[in-house]
């Protein structure tokens, strides 16, 4: 099966190479044939939520263009997933690429969605000695719909002993800008998370998008609590 | 002072029509077949004797004294409520139902004792019923459709059937015929509907679920604020 | 009290309800108890889906054929022989209410809970011609007896108080002398406004749904006074948004069960009253007269734009019990009686952006709110489309925010200058990295690191990019 990663920016120009490399490797695992279009940038998101449509749909004609070919689209990102399946709406005018917007849409996958609901995998054989709690995305629960599939692998993760987060259903703060534009909210609400994690006892908090991610670890961070932060590809890549 | 000689109806419809970018609407809108019905889901296919049950089920969550009877022991049953509820004053409905269910004697019994009132609704008095009422103990209604699912008794106004027996004394008792449980609301509207459809709907229908209540101050539940403080179904098998 | 509560810039507000411990935690218990509440509730109705799909349906049909049903509303008022006023705007509803009311020489007016009276500043008019207008609702009494101190909540209006604050109100002007206990003081308010009631020459209602097939309204309230208000006083005026209508009753039960489900997580509330006309000939209660006022304010402007759907808006503050915006910034802060994800909706939509340019951007789009909207509202859709309004319409777009957005698109749609950019981006980050992080950025990457680390951005052999093209060379 021929499948093209969407990286993401975040994982491309923030992070390190680990979450792209894990994701590859537990596709390749699973038979995948794994091929990253170079031409690649960004979902248009950013641009999106904050009303600037014309400059998105720029973007989302780029990112089209760029997987005009794949077989199957599968990114480590929840909410970029549902940027995805948000195209079609971009173009509501514009016949011709509505039709393409539809053709990726249906070939986009979250990691975990794609692991559990396309390739059938519950177990990736993964090891982690570690207490661990896990952030479930407002886009990817929500939107997307995938709630089950991160489940279904983690509880599969050799030696993970996981305790649910509290008030998991609540957002984090980050919300994109947000997390900038409205920084006295966001702070209060990624303390809470922050709280409700501690809360748990966990050595490890593990995501599926790398904004909240990037916002609730930022904050664990800056207030020197001993939490590590994983995104479930590296989890799930972890043996 | 000014007084108004127009509705300004159609200035205000017409605007209306509009904004929705059409010609005004006066004619041939029908309810569509409406594409989801889920109301008549629930309860469905329950016979008197489990829709009783879940009635008397749920009047206990709404704070609602349920006694169910046979038709010869009413008297007692009800003779026995008003004791427990302080007897002293009872305002009941002009309602034929009370002489049916055999229930004349106790009133007359019960007004028959000193220091007690008793005021049967007469609409020739006019607000003199109202000051009764007002200072009455129990006020005593039958109940013209009841709800299984939510507890509620539906009260159709009339001559006879005054608002305010329900309403302005300490307490109300509602005698439930057996016969006039109904799964849900959905069926006392459909009735309605048909009533409005040869334009009788009484003036005043009142769906009661147990007795009056708020939540007002930090989210308290407090029972017994401008209605009755107590409620009471005293269910009887038909006649 | 109108629409807007206050004069207030939004973060000093903002800053107000943060720095507000109990409100806080008040609200917090608030959501997670109505909230618990409502999952509870909706879980015995079978197919919830299937109800909101009905209930949208319903909405969407009524807005699309509103002058039908609100002719077919005016026509059986009046054949059951209640009145109906039409007012396009707060002043002419106002106006007309108070002909009727001067007419009776009322002065003692006794209300149910209302938002819409409250949108068009009823209370202010009436009491300018001298009437004294009493809230009977519990939670808009305890308010009105604080110097009209405004909503939070447009189901639960006094939340952000506690018990020891509405005693000392008591006692302040009801010489009130019991303890702080809520059944105490509600029984104190039961006795208070009970001589209120008695002596009232007006009553006035909102409208929960009016039923265009038979000109009946319903109420829809746990404490009775709904009843009250309409049982004894001789003449009734009541007042809807024209949105809240249905064409049967048929369908007012669906909505209601919705209404009282989403609200409170009730089955139903304990009274819901379906009225029709003034009383009829040879009752005894209920009143000799009937008024309808329907109210536009604004909402006609709505119909027909992409906004329609707020229309929807059946008032059972779901998405604000769910909001983790609110939670933290209370009612409040969003300077409107319609606080909440709706009101971020609805306001700018009732009024303007000027006037209300912050509250579409005071959401994650963490979309709990459309998630359980009963009536299927794309809440946070809608606050992204206010967005797009301000930027592509109004212009209203700060002018480093646009140079920052198409600069965005112009390298997220041109790779190479995309590729360029991320490649220089950690040398200027560079300076400001600590030990992996950094803790103090430049431009608005500050507004990001005034409250949390952002990680040292990937550069050279660290970046994905790097290690996959290596891999197609054999590398590893």
């Amino acid at each position: 099966m021929k499948v093209s990663l969407f990286l993401t920016c975040l994982a491309d120009v923030v992070y390190p190479a680990s979450v792209g490399k894990s994701t590859v490797e537990i596709l390749e695992r699973f038979g995948c044939e794994v091929d990253f279009p170079k031409k690649q940038t960004c979902c248009g998101q950013p641009a999106f939520n904050s009303g600037y449509h014309r400059e998105t749909k720029d973007v989302a004609k780029h990112m089209i263009n760029v997987f005009k070919d794949a077989e199957y689209v599968v990114s480590p990102s929840g909410s970029c997933t549902t940027m995805l399946h948000e195209y079609p709406h971009l173009f509501e005018d514009d016949p011709e690429w509505k039709q393409k917007a539809e053709e990726l849409k249906n070939k986009s996958f979250e990691l975990t969605q794609f692991l559990v609901d396309v390739l059938n995998v519950k177990d990736v054989n993964a090891k982690l000695n570690a207490k661990a709690t896990y952030h479930t995305s407002c886009h990817m629960t929500r939107l997307l719909g995938v709630t089950e599939a991160p489940m279904t692998l983690l509880k599969n993760v050799e030696g993970l002993q996981f305790t649910e987060l509290p008030h998991k259903e609540q957002c984090c703060g980050f919300g994109g800008t947000f997390s900038v534009k409205m920084v006295p909210i966001s702070e209060q609400m990624v303390n809470e998370k922050v709280q409700h994690i501690e809360d748990t006892d966990s050595e490890v908090l593990i995501g599926a998008d790398l904004g909240c991610l990037m916002n609730i670890g930022g904050r664990i961070n800056r207030q020197g609590k001993p939490i590590k932060v994983m995104h479930i590809a590296e989890v799930l890549n972890s043996r | 002072m000014s007084v108004v000689k127009t509705n300004n109806k159609d200035k205000f419809l017409n605007k209306i029509a509009n904004s929705l970018g059409r010609e005004r609407k006066t004619e041939g809108v029908a309810r569509p077949k409406w594409k989801h019905q889920p109301q008549y889901e629930v309860f469905k296919g329950m016979n008197q004797d489990e829709l009783l049950e879940q009635l008397v089920e749920q009047c206990d969550r709404i704070h609602t004294t349920a006694k169910v009877t046979k038709l010869e022991n009413l008297p007692n049953v009800l003779k026995e409520v008003i004791d427990e509820l302080g007897g002293k004053s009872i305002v009941n409905w002009k309602d034929p139902r009370f002489d049916e269910y055999n229930l004349n004697d106790i009133f007359e019994e019960f007004s028959n004792e000193e220091g007690n009132e008793f005021h049967v609704w007469d609409s020739t008095m006019f607000e003199e019923n109202m000051k009764i009422a007002e200072r009455a103990n129990i006020g005593i209604t039958f109940s013209d459709m009841t709800l299984a699912e939510s507890g509620t008794v539906v009260l159709l106004s009339d001559k006879g059937k005054g608002r305010s027996v329900s309403l302005l004394p300490a307490t109300h008792v509602a005698i439930i015929p057996k016969s006039t449980i109904v799964p849900r609301m959905s069926q006392a509207a459909r009735k309605l509907h048909e009533m409005a459809q040869k334009g009788n709907v009484p003036s005043c229908v009142n769906f009661i679920s147990g007795p009056s209540n708020s939540a007002d101050i930090e989210l308290n539940l407090v029972v017994g604020v401008h209605g009755p403080i107590k409620a009471t179904y005293i269910i009887v098998e038909d006649k | 009290m109108a629409i807007k509560t206050g004069d207030e810039n939004f973060f000093t507000r903002v800053d107000k309800g943060i720095n507000n411990e109990f409100m806080r935690k008040a609200v917090a218990t608030a959501q997670g108890r109505i909230d618990g509440r409502r999952r509870d509730s909706i879980s015995s109705l079978g197919d919830w889906e299937e109800w909101r799909n009905h209930a949208e349906e319903i909405r969407q049909h009524t807005l699309e054929n509103l002058d039908f049903y609100l002719e077919q509303l005016a026509e059986n008022v009046e054949k059951r022989g209640g009145k109906i006023f039409f007012a396009e705007t707060a002043e002419e509803a106002n106006e007309y209410i108070k002909n009727v009311v001067s007419s009776k020489n009322a002065k003692k007016i006794i209300k149910s809970k209302s938002m819409v009276t409250e949108e068009i500043s009823m209370n202010q008019a009436l009491e300018s011609i001298g009437c004294d207008v009493v809230e009977s609702d519990l939670g808009e009494w305890i308010l009105q007896l604080d110097d009209h101190d405004p909503p939070s909540h447009i189901v639960v209006p006094a939340l952000h108080k506690n018990r020891e604050q509405i005693r000392e109100t008591f006692e302040d002007k009801r010489g009130y002398k019991k303890t702080s206990n809520p059944e105490e003081m509600a029984l104190f308010a039961r006795e208070q406004l009970r001589k209120d009631f008695l002596e009232a020459e007006v009553g006035i209602t909102g409208c929960n749904f009016a039923v265009a097939e038979s000109g009946s309204i319903s109420l829809v309230t746990n404490e009775g006074n709904a009843r009250m208000a309409t049982t004894i006083p001789k003449t009734q005026i009541t007042v809807m948004g024209m949105e809240r209508i249905v064409p049967t009753w048929e369908e007012l039960d669906v909505l209601v069960s919705m209404l009282a489900r989403s609200a409170v997580g009730q089955k139903l509330t304990s009274y819901v009253t379906g009225l029709t006309g003034p009383k009829d000939e040879g009752d005894v209660d209920g009143p000799e007269e009937f008024h309808l006022v329907v109210v536009d304010n604004g909402r006609s402007k709505i119909l027909g734009t992409q906004f329609q759907s707020a229309l929807q808006c059946i008032r059972c503050a779901a998405c604000i019990n769910v909001c983790p915006v609110y939670r933290h910034i209370g009612g409040h802060s969003y300077g409107s009686i319609y606080p909440g994800p709706i009101g971020a909706v609805l306001n700018p939509l009732l009024g303007d952006y000027d006037e209300w340019k912050e509250l579409p951007y005071a959401s994650t789009l963490c979309s709990a709110c459309t998630d359980v909207c009963p009536v299927k509202i794309p809440l946070h859709n809608l606050l992204i489309e206010h967005r797009r309004m301000m930027v592509e319409q109004e212009g209203k777009a700060p002018f480093a925010e646009k140079l920052a957005m198409k600069g965005y698109a112009f390298a997220a749609s041109s790779p190479s200058i995309y590729n360029m950019g991320t490649k220089t981006a950690p040398s200027v980050m560079g300076p400001y990295s600590n030990n992996g992080f950094i803790t103090n950025g430049p431009g608005p990457v500050k507004l990001w690191t005034d409250i949390r680390d952002l990680p040292e951005l990937s550069k050279g052999k660290d970046k994905f990019r790097t290690w996959f093209e290596n891999r197609d060379k054999g590398g590893n």
